[in-house]
């Protein structure tokens, strides 16, 4: 049905990024490989357009944006508030409202994550963009309502505005797709990288991990420990346990989150033990072999419940910062030997 | 920028070096050649020296100095005049304090080193080609020297000689054949030597080019894998701990292992072994394996402390006793050499297969051709270092038994407290008036020269040498201080930084590089308005609201973080160093100080 305006997770491939956005792609797709990813579903672009087409958002925003010159941070600031107040006081089509009612309740109306999936061009440099909204333990479906605005919202922040400005053109088009997957209750979570991030190790899973929600492993709140693994071996090579002072759980009364001190008894604790780590090699090289490239990936083990039902894996996207490594490696055994001594037969005798 | 410039080295001049309480005149024990002479200040204080503490970890008796000329003088022959190694010459060494500290002589001649690419390309690509051969060779030499040292003989002085002087054409006189045999073991020594390094810097040139070339592209690597990647299957340095292995098991099978109880001399096992048939066949065994195995030496090292197990068996019999204790307790599984051979080669295929084709193909040259010169690497230990070495500190010993007998030396031992030329001149003494029956003066001479040296190596020994001397290097350069001893620029720095007395924090290295600059402490994000370009970012956190001065800060260093944060992601986009959770950077750090920012190892330097 081409007029639908979401879709569950698992039925979608990488091929739908255009419609549902990168994030909601690459879940569907890691999803139908096998790769334990909690279930959801997408909101794709289409809700958007309907959004802004029938509340007649679409002139607010065009005109707000035609102020803004190009490094006029000033103006974008007031742009973004403008289009904000906006559209956080427009109604969701009725179309939208339903179909995102369903699908929660077919899913069981959990606690969910509400996630913006950026579009085209913006994925790559969404985390310069700004678009990286997350709301977490949304419970309920007015409050899973206001969380998919408060994404389509973040499509216009003052630096999203300055950054789309300074890549020129198309500024009104743009246009969001929202994730919406079931919420880990995480006992420990992180990051872990298909290879060193920092040496550009290719043999190395590079775990980083804290007790609770992964915000604060991600957001830099807390020094977490950090574990660098040989895919080779499994060997663990390089094993830093940090004081993990803080944590990140449910907020038990409200929507979202709360931070808490971590009892002083589990600070210098470490979160991951061998098992635990070769479980996240296992499911990190799964991740990597399905892309075919190293991949960053978030992922969270579920409190009271075993491996490997436990593992679950957040999103994943590719490693970007990985430099090429430098020409010299494809000469010749010989030569290279040559280079050791100085005599390489590159060796330019000039100073 | 610039490094800053210091008026003054890190490391203390090598003439301001205090002579340790009661050490005066440590010199003598020496050559005039080793010092550090006032005429040589000027070039000498200018240079960098280390202590080669890997050879050399305790004050140099007088004879072991032999251990030191002979081998630079081999390593310089092959290094600068052979292979002509185009940006390094030979190794200069000086003594402080009875302590040896080298430093590389350099070509800098951009000519010179152009002449030297040519002439050490042609030569060492003739090694690499022939290297089977050649070691072939080499192990030829190796055991006709060993035998000549240990066949090598030291007359006694008769009261008449013999009349086989008279009666045989090339019978020589005792006197003769002392000067002779003395000088010849002398030069077995530089032979040894030369053989020696004739294959070890091409051998450690391959092997230390495929381990840079495996810690480039797999970067964190253990350095275990790579040697397990290389390393030969049924080396010759590990058959003598394997043949021991095997007799303690032996002794298990032939019901003689209750004899090998802990605490027992070798004497004492020997002796209870002798009771019984199955304990003298044991015994027949263990005579069977001693040549060569039995030729190990006791310790590691270039001093004539170290003795072999023929000299003192007590390791290899303990080790024995280890092993049946361990085989009774099923604790010592036997290690099949497929099995290793199949671990080393999943190693090699695992870590090939992470590579790209290009770079795959060239890993796969580098290791063919490590593991083709590696037996030499390992094995040339054996032959020269335990082997030959044992047996001619055993050669040096009959020369100092023959003073002894004769007075000039209270104890064999004492030989090792004279300078090589002063053996040769207490010998010649010796020789003369034992010859002209005259009375000699060496007894009265050389005894109260020995106990004073046996004093100073004594007080010596309780004095901490610097890592260096001399004047710090811009960059360590010298490839052979960088393969045989891994003294870096790095290494350098962190000798000097410690020897400045701290201001160094370590982090997680969030992103890779190396810049100095100054440090700009910022708490709180509304204070980043005060940030300059070019400064160094130290802050407690940082959240995507500090995106906006990412672009002009060229480092960041943070108390709290990991390698993940959000700074050490950003620092990786933006090409910026990064060192993460140092603790306590923004209490330590003040706004204003140049500081040394290494992404690559996690090391922030406070520098002034």
């Amino acid at each position: 049905m081409p007029d639908r305006s979401t879709r569950p997770l698992a039925e979608l491939r990488r091929s739908d990024a255009p419609e549902y956005g990168g994030k909601s792609a690459n879940l569907g797709d890691m999803l139908a490989a096998g790769i334990p990813v909690p279930p959801g579903f997408a909101v794709g672009a289409h809700a958007f357009r309907l959004f802004v087409a029938e509340t007649g958002l679409r002139g607010t925003v065009e005109s707000a944006l035609g102020r803004v010159a190009k490094d006029d941070v000033e103006a974008a600031g007031a742009a973004s508030k403008t289009i904000a107040e906006a559209m956080r006081f427009a109604p969701l089509p009725l179309l939208v409202r339903d179909e995102v009612a369903e699908r929660y309740d077919e899913l069981g109306e959990p606690s969910v994550a509400v996630r913006s999936s950026a579009l085209g061009e913006d994925s790559h440099d969404a985390t310069f963009a700004g678009q990286q909204e997350s709301f977490l333990w949304i419970r309920g479906v007015e409050q899973l309502l206001d969380a998919v605005r408060d994404c389509w919202v973040s499509l216009y922040t003052t630096r999203a505005i300055m950054y789309r400005a300074g890549l020129g053109g198309g500024v009104a088009e743009a246009a969001m797709g929202v994730t919406v997957q079931q919420m880990v209750d995480a006992v420990v979570s992180g990051v872990m990288f298909t290879c060193n991030p920092v040496s550009g190790d290719p043999s190395m899973v590079a775990v980083n991990a804290s007790w609770g929600l992964g915000i604060a492993v991600v957001g830099g709140e807390t020094t977490p420990d950090d574990f660098l693994v040989s895919k080779v071996t499994g060997e663990v090579v390089r094993r830093t346990v940090s004081t993990k002072e803080i944590e990140y759980v449910p907020d038990a009364a409200a929507r979202g989150t709360v931070r808490l001190e971590v009892p002083a008894e589990r600070q210098g604790q470490p979160c991951l033990d061998e098992e635990h780590l070769s479980a996240l090699v296992e499911a990190g090289r799964n991740v990597e072999r399905h892309f075919g490239s190293h991949q960053d990936i978030e992922w969270a083990l579920e409190r009271g419940s075993p491996l490997p039902g436990s593992l679950h894996v957040l999103q994943s996207r590719p490693v970007t910062t990985m430099k090429p490594k430098t020409p010299k490696l494809s000469e010749s055994a010989l030569s290279l030997v040559m280079g050791t001594f100085g005599a390489s037969p590159q060796t330019d005798p000039e100073p | 920028m610039a490094a800053p410039t210091k008026t003054s080295s890190a490391f203390p001049s090598p003439y301001e070096i205090q002579t340790p309480p009661g050490c005066e005149g440590w010199e003598e024990m020496y050559p005039y050649y080793t010092l550090f002479d006032e005429s040589r200040r000027e070039a000498d204080e200018a240079r960098f020296w280390f202590w080669n503490s890997m050879h050399f970890p305790v004050p140099m008796p007088a004879f072991d100095v032999a251990c030191i000329d002979s081998p630079y003088q081999a390593v310089g022959e092959w290094q600068n005049r052979f292979f002509a190694v185009p940006p390094a010459m030979g190794i200069d060494y000086r003594i402080v304090n009875g302590y040896v500290y080298i430093s590389g002589n350099p070509v800098t001649d951009p000519e010179k080193i152009g002449e030297r690419v040519g002439f050490f390309q042609r030569r060492a690509g003739y090694y690499f080609e022939h290297w089977e051969e050649l070691y072939a060779g080499w192990k030829k030499k190796m055991e006709a020297l060993i035998a000549e040292i240990t066949e090598l003989p030291v007359p006694e002085l008769p009261e008449y000689e013999p009349d086989e002087v008279m009666l045989e054409d090339d019978r020589n006189t005792a006197f003769y054949e002392v000067l002779a045999s003395y000088d010849r073991t002398l030069r077995c020594g530089d032979l040894m030597w030369q053989h020696h390094f004739e294959l070890l810097l091409l051998g450690y040139g391959a092997y230390v080019t495929f381990s840079d070339f495996c810690k480039t592209s797999l970067p964190d690597i253990p350095d275990q894998h790579i040697a397990q990647m290389v390393a030969g299957i049924d080396v010759l340095l590990f058959k003598p701990s394997a043949e021991l292995r095997r007799l303690a098991k032996l002794a298990i099978d032939s019901g003689v292992d209750g004899v090998f109880v802990e605490g027992r001399s070798p004497a004492e096992i020997d002796a209870e072994l002798e009771r019984s048939d199955a304990g003298k066949a044991w015994l027949a065994e263990l005579e069977r394996i001693k040549d060569p195995w039995f030729n190990m030496a006791t310790g590691d090292g270039l001093y004539h402390y170290y003795g072999s197990w023929y000299d003192d068996p007590t390791i290899p019999y303990a080790s024995i006793v280890g092993h049946v204790r361990a085989l009774n307790d099923g604790e010592e599984a036997e290690r099949p050499s497929e099995e290793i051979a199949r671990e080393r080669d999943r190693l090699a295929s695992e870590y090939g297969a992470l590579l790209d084709e290009d770079t795959r193909r060239t890993f796969d040259e580098l290791l063919g051709l490590s593991r083709m010169v590696f037996p030499y690497v390992e094995e040339h230990k054996f032959y020269c270092d335990y082997w030959f070495l044992t047996r001619w500190w055993n050669k040096v010993r009959e020369f100092g038994a023959l003073l002894a007998r004769h007075g000039f030396l209270e104890d064999t031992e004492d030989v090792f407290q004279l300078g090589r030329h002063e053996v040769a001149q207490a010998l010649d003494e010796l020789l003369l008036t034992w010859a002209t029956g005259g009375a000699p003066l060496g007894p009265r001479h050389w005894p109260p020269i020995v106990a004073r040296r046996k004093e100073l190596l004594e007080r010596l020994a309780r004095w901490t040498p610097p890592p260096a001397i001399g004047t710090t290097p811009e960059a360590i350069t010298d490839p052979m201080s960088i393969m045989l001893w891994g003294v870096t620029t790095q290494r350098v720095q962190e000798w000097a930084s410690a020897e400045d007395g701290g201001g160094r924090l370590t982090g997680a290295a969030a992103s890779p590089g190396v810049v100095e600059g100054t440090a700009r402490v910022v708490i709180d994000v509304e204070e980043i308005a005060a940030v300059r370009d070019g400064d160094v970012l130290v802050c407690p956190i940082t959240s995507p609201a500090w995106a906006p001065i990412f672009s002009s800060v060229k480092a960041v260093v943070t108390d709290i973080g990991g390698v993940m944060s959000h700074a050490a992601i950003v620092c990786r986009e933006y090409g910026l160093p990064a060192v993460v959770g140092t603790g306590r950077a923004t209490a330590t750090i003040q706004t204003g100080q140049t500081i040394r920012v290494d992404g690559s190892d996690g090391v922030v330097t406070i520098l002034d």
